[in-house]
């Protein structure tokens, strides 16, 4: 090292750094390049998925919209009812959920799009399982604005996870006043 | 601006008591386990992880919003963080060493470790998921950094005990240290679900 | 090369969690359900013999002052690539996981065995204690989820197993919930590295017995 001048050393330093951090973004871009289009097919995938579970026949997206809660994302309309797409806070993060509310102001179904709950507790609430059928399906026929028992409602929350349940149901008195706004 | 500084306040509290670093998001594990056998040290450390998480989210904020996702960078993201705070780590080891000799003294070996303390990237990579600002980023980092600085300094006060006491012989050490953390995880749960705004 | 030995110490003896306490975080956090710890100590496994394997052939190359620089550069690399990989075809998984993907960058396992031992040995060596060290950390977080599932759900193979739900072992009203809540996570690993301190002590008698 003694025989190279300190601006040479440097310079070798940098450049060593430089063409290591060079090769790895050129590798990600490329990596990047090929799964990109997959992800963002399986998020919209997961989303018609979402919006056609809520609302039988899909709907098309609404602009126009009032949302005084700051969880609403998304409008969908057709026919018959809208999904919206709402997005409350949960125990671990956010939840994207799907809420189906039909011309009258019912809830029509709810389906999770992403959610970071415990596993076992809270994820339940997403999950394919009978539990998790049992949750959501406690909301299809509801309207006016929704409260789990412990609150003195009628949904009765998750085992052990009442927070992701509070959550949800957040989610749901969301989307049913933003149905309720609209003419 | 009221429902923004409740806002901020829900950040503080979360980051702090709810959301702790350490006992309920699993971030920072390794100095936590390495740096809390002493009170002195692990206030130190903490401090340490306060200010260099603070900057961190800062800096990282600013790198995100204005370089890599104009440019649709976005999944440069973990490379680019971890440069941004390795070389943040850098700066404030060597500013600490130039002005404040006797906590580079003390912090000195702990410094290179905060690099790869999960809670700076993790905070930096929170923040871009739940779409914070940049005032709520900074608060973010600041709070989990006294979240962490908390957890720690407890712990390490517990462990002082723990250390002289006497446990069957294949608990000895790490193992009754992680059970003593669990005690501890226990007690912060009672926090969840606490939610003032 | 001794890959018996070297396979006996990612397993047991250095093993990375219950001795080297190394990569902590993300084996107490995510270690709620067999599908989840498979999924990331696969991911660790894989990117700790890409990082392993590069950082060896450049370890000539990248001067001693950066290196650390360059291999966290090169990590965050693979940990990315990982990271959109299951983004694309594993989605589920990298929903479960979230951040802790990301994080793999920072597990200490990962530059600690860069900085170890891939930055003194051969390519083919350093592959080896890749792929060692990377099943000591699959088998370690697989028990972690095995007894913090069926404790804190009461199911086995959650994820994985019976359509996602996992088989039931323990009817639904019993299980302790707090298990694979954070506490559960630190007294599961307290209890499996004090099994495997005994483990250890254990084996040693018996070496010492037959000598």
């Amino acid at each position: 090292m003694k025989t190279e001048s300190t601006v040479k050393y440097v310079l070798r330093l940098a450049l060593t750094l430089l063409a290591i951090t060079a090769v790895v973004a050129a590798c990600l871009a490329y990596v990047n390049g090929i799964t990109k289009p997959r992800i963002d097919a399986a998020k919209a995938a997961k989303t018609q998925l979402a919006i056609e579970t809520v609302l039988p026949g899909g709907g098309e997206e609404v602009q126009d919209f009032t949302d005084e809660t700051g969880m609403v994302s998304k409008v969908y309309g057709s026919d018959t009812g809208y999904a919206v797409e709402v997005t409350p806070s949960g125990f671990n993060g956010t939840i994207t959920m799907m809420v189906g509310v039909s011309k009258d102001g019912k809830v029509l179904g709810i389906s999770m799009i992403s959610q970071t709950e415990t596993a076992g507790l809270g994820a339940v609430s997403a999950a394919k399982t009978a539990a998790g059928e049992t949750f959501r399906g406690q909301y299809k026929g509801q309207s006016g604005t929704l409260a789990v028992s412990k609150d003195g409602g009628t949904i009765d929350a998750l085992t052990g996870a009442t927070i992701t349940s509070r959550a949800v149901t957040t989610g749901v008195n969301a989307a049913l006043s933003c149905v309720a706004g609209m003419d | 601006m009221n429902a923004y500084v409740q806002s901020l306040l829900g950040i503080l509290l979360s980051a702090v008591l709810t959301e702790n670093f350490i006992l309920v998001k699993f971030y920072g594990i390794c100095p936590f386990m390495g740096v809390s056998k002493k009170t002195d040290t692990a206030i130190g450390m903490g401090m340490a992880v306060t200010f260099v998480m603070g900057i961190a989210c800062a800096a990282c904020w600013v790198v995100n919003q204005w370089v890599l996702v104009p440019l649709e960078l976005e999944y440069m993201q973990t490379v680019t963080f971890i440069l941004v705070i390795a070389s943040i780590v850098q700066v404030v080891e060597m500013f600490l060493k130039k002005t404040v000799p006797a906590l580079y003294q003390a912090l000195g070996i702990y410094l290179p470790l905060i690099t790869t303390n999960c809670a700076v990237l993790g905070a930096a990579l929170v923040n871009v998921q739940k779409g914070y600002d940049f005032l709520q980023s900074v608060v973010f980092g600041v709070c989990g950094g006294l979240g962490f600085t908390l957890a720690i300094v407890l712990f390490a006060s517990i462990r002082e005990r723990t250390d002289k006491s006497d446990c069957p012989q294949c608990f000895k050490g790490f193992p009754i240290t992680l059970i003593s953390a669990g005690l501890l995880a226990l007690a912060f749960m009672g926090f969840s679900g606490l939610k003032i705004f | 090369m001794d890959f018996k030995r070297q396979f006996k110490e990612g397993l047991l003896t250095k093993n990375p969690v219950t001795v080297q306490l190394l990569g902590m975080c993300s084996t107490l956090a995510i270690t709620t359900s067999l599908f989840n710890g498979l999924g990331m100590g696969l991911s660790v496994t894989i990117i700790l013999i890409c990082s392993n394997v590069l950082i060896s052939a450049l370890r000539k190359v990248i001067p001693n002052q950066i290196r650390i620089a360059a291999y966290i550069v090169i990590i965050a690399g693979f940990v990315t690539i990982v990271d959109l990989c299951l983004q694309a075809f594993l989605p589920a998984l990298s929903e479960n996981l979230g951040v802790f993907i990301p994080l793999i960058v920072v597990n200490c396992i990962i530059l600690g065995r860069a900085e170890a031992f891939a930055s003194k040995n051969t390519v083919l060596a350093s592959a080896v204690d890749g792929l060692c060290q990377g099943i000591g950390y699959t088998v370690a977080l697989v028990i972690m989820c095995v007894i913090r599932e069926l404790l804190g759900s009461g199911t086995f193979g959650g994820g994985i197993l019976n359509g996602g739900e996992g088989i039931r072992i323990i009817p639904a009203q019993y299980p302790a919930m707090q298990m694979v809540m954070p506490v559960g996570g630190f007294l599961t690993l307290g209890a499996v590295i004090a099994g495997s301190q005994w483990l250890m002590k254990h084996l040693e008698k018996k070496e010492a017995a037959k000598k």
